[in-house]
């Protein structure tokens, strides 16, 4: 388990689980990335999920930065899903006109991890 | 209704209510001169305002409406309050607002406006003989009855207002009842929702519509919601873009949306509006809406063997 | 319109950006804004605020409560003695795939409010207004 400022990173098999409990800054952000990423490289994890539950506020920039975590994860192999947003995020950002394009998503850890283990058995299965 | 209600229908705040004194010419005079008035007022308060009772109980329909003791006791103590009122020398918000409270006492029991206002002249005429007697100055009762008249029709103005309001409000709240019934959201299945829209769709209640949606959503831990479009008569760029709206902030949940009801003028919209709803899963019917859901859910319909009696409808899951 | 309540905020840094929406988040749940409209001026009041510290340097913010006709609202002003905005059109009109973020965060802050008014001039500096009114019941 690593955690970097407040947000934990379990690992569940070979997927990452992070929660994010706390308002987000800008710094704490950044570097949440900066971890997420290099966790992936040092355990070659196949799964990300990112437990958004805990935050009532995510403005351009932190949706910024978890789409992008979400893009770059899935370059270096892993499947990313962003779950458990709030009913009053999800409104502001498309009021907003935030797109978070290139990410997956799912109602919560659960249905997140289901996701993961579905995409990683359909590559297997469809042979590589 | 509060009173805040209708300060706020009305948009009653200072600058208002100096516009109004603007219009209706009442000057810092007036208000002094009505304010040196008080005393008379006080002495025939109570005739003036049984000159009113005398009128009210002596035409038949009126009477019919204060008959009720109780009713008739509280409205006199309200109309003594009201005419000392217009003797208190202000014209500002607090006055206002008083003047917003009798009105309310009156809707609150029922009074159509062809008593009150018929009441207001009623006591201008009141009014006009005793200050003759009171001021023997011509100029002087001129002035003075000027004044009283700037005030009433100042008054008559608000309750009049008051009355709109009430109305409109009591129009609002049947909207919105129709608007609730309207859209109900309904748990169809675990898992699987359906909002079955009627009616048409403006901003408004396109926002509350996606937040009800949202809340819906994350409160049943729905994986897909059906939204029925075909009891909405119109459907244009804004109606559709609402809905996309919608189905976007349904993904950043992590559910999905089937648009069901799709007819062929609706479809002809959207694609002659070069509107992009790839995003969305869209179906004609409702039934191939909810085959689909299932599909999600990893469920599916199948038919029981005839004959067979033991045999419960088995939802067949998919691996 | 009344001002019923002022508070002024310095925005030097990423604390400060998270001070004030912490405050602007309380003033609204305290005047009794629904969910949705307290997000709505909370995200707002983050991408103003961030983009003064990131784009420059430091400013202000004033917070207040103002009513008008019975209604209730928040206005929240920026300023700050940054670079200004160049293009402001092309930048309130920018949608995601603009360059920077503070494209995404003005056109994303006039989205979210009732109201909206900027004034830049290049080489002073930008005044944001934004005002945000509480629901009718």
């Amino acid at each position: 388990m690593s955690a970097h400022g407040s947000i934990p990173v379990l690992r569940i098999g070979s997927t990452l689980l992070a929660s994010i409990q706390v308002e987000l800054r800008d710094t704490i952000a950044d570097a949440f990335q900066e971890d997420i990423l290099q966790t992936i490289a040092k355990t070659g994890a196949t799964g990300l999920v990112i437990d958004i539950t805990g935050l009532e506020m995510v403005d351009s920039y932190v949706a910024r930065v978890l789409t992008n975590t979400g893009r770059m994860a899935t370059l270096m192999g892993t499947h990313a899903v962003v779950v458990g947003m709030r009913p009053v995020v999800a409104a502001t950002l498309v009021r907003m006109g935030f797109r978070m394009e290139g990410v997956l998503t799912a109602l919560n850890v659960d249905a997140g991890l289901a996701l993961v283990s579905e995409l990683i058995a359909r590559r297997h299965g469809a042979g590589q | 209704m509060p009173l805040q209600y209708y300060m706020e229908k009305l948009y009653l705040d200072e600058a208002e209510v100096e516009s109004r004194r603007h219009f209706f010419e009442i000057t810092a005079d007036d208000l002094t001169r009505l304010a040196g008035l008080h005393s008379f007022a006080e002495k025939h308060t109570d005739d003036i305002v049984e000159d009113l009772y005398r009128l009210i109980l002596g035409h038949p329909e009126a009477k019919k409406q204060f008959t009720e003791h109780a009713t008739l006791v509280r409205v006199k103590q309200a109309q003594r309050d009201y005419f000392l009122g217009l003797f208190s020398g202000r014209c500002d918000l607090a006055y206002v607002q008083d003047r917003l409270r009798i009105g309310i006492a009156h809707e609150r029991v029922g009074v159509p406006p062809k008593w009150y206002l018929g009441a207001y002249a009623r006591y201008l005429r009141s009014i006009f003989d005793r200050i003759a007697v009171e001021l023997p100055d011509a100029a002087q009762a001129r002035a003075a009855y000027q004044s009283i008249e700037k005030l009433v029709a100042f008054d008559t103005a608000l309750a009049m207002d008051t009355y709109i309001a009430a109305q409109l409000g009591a129009l609002e709240r049947h909207q919105a009842a129709i608007r609730e019934l309207s859209t109900p959201i309904i748990r169809l299945y675990q898992q699987v929702l359906l909002l079955p829209l009627i009616g048409t769709i403006d901003t408004h209640r396109a926002d509350q519509l996606m937040e009800a949606v949202l809340l819906k959503v994350v409160e049943e831990q729905a994986h897909v919601i059906i939204i029925d479009i075909a009891g909405v008569p119109l459907v244009d760029t804004k109606v559709a873009d609402h809905l996309l709206k919608t189905t976007e902030a349904v993904r950043l949940l992590g559910a999905q949306t089937i648009l069901s009801g799709i007819s062929p003028i609706i479809a002809k919209t959207i694609v002659n509006l070069g509107m992009n709803i790839s995003a969305m899963h869209t179906k004609s019917r409702l039934a191939e809406a909810l085959e689909l859901a299932f599909e999600i859910i990893g469920k599916r319909v199948t038919s029981i063997a005839k004959n067979h009696p033991a045999a419960a409808a088995e939802a067949t899951e998919k691996s | 319109m009344t001002i019923l309540s002022s508070e002024n905020l310095i925005l030097a840094s990423e604390d400060d950006v998270m001070l004030a929406r912490r405050k602007v988040r309380l003033l609204a749940e305290t005047l009794g804004f629904d969910p949705f409209t307290v997000a709505a001026i909370t995200t707002a009041t983050s991408e103003l605020c961030r983009n003064v510290c990131v784009h420059a340097v430091k400013g202000t913010a004033r917070l207040e409560q103002i009513g008008s006709g019975g209604r209730t609202g928040i206005r929240l002003e920026v300023r700050d003695e940054g670079p200004g905005i160049a293009d402001i059109d092309r930048v309130l009109s920018a949608g995601q795939r603009s360059v920077g973020s503070l494209g995404l965060g003005l056109s994303g802050s006039r989205r979210l409010a009732d109201e909206f008014r900027i004034e830049t001039i290049v080489g002073r500096g930008t005044v944001v207004t934004v005002v945000k009114w509480k629901r009718p019941a």
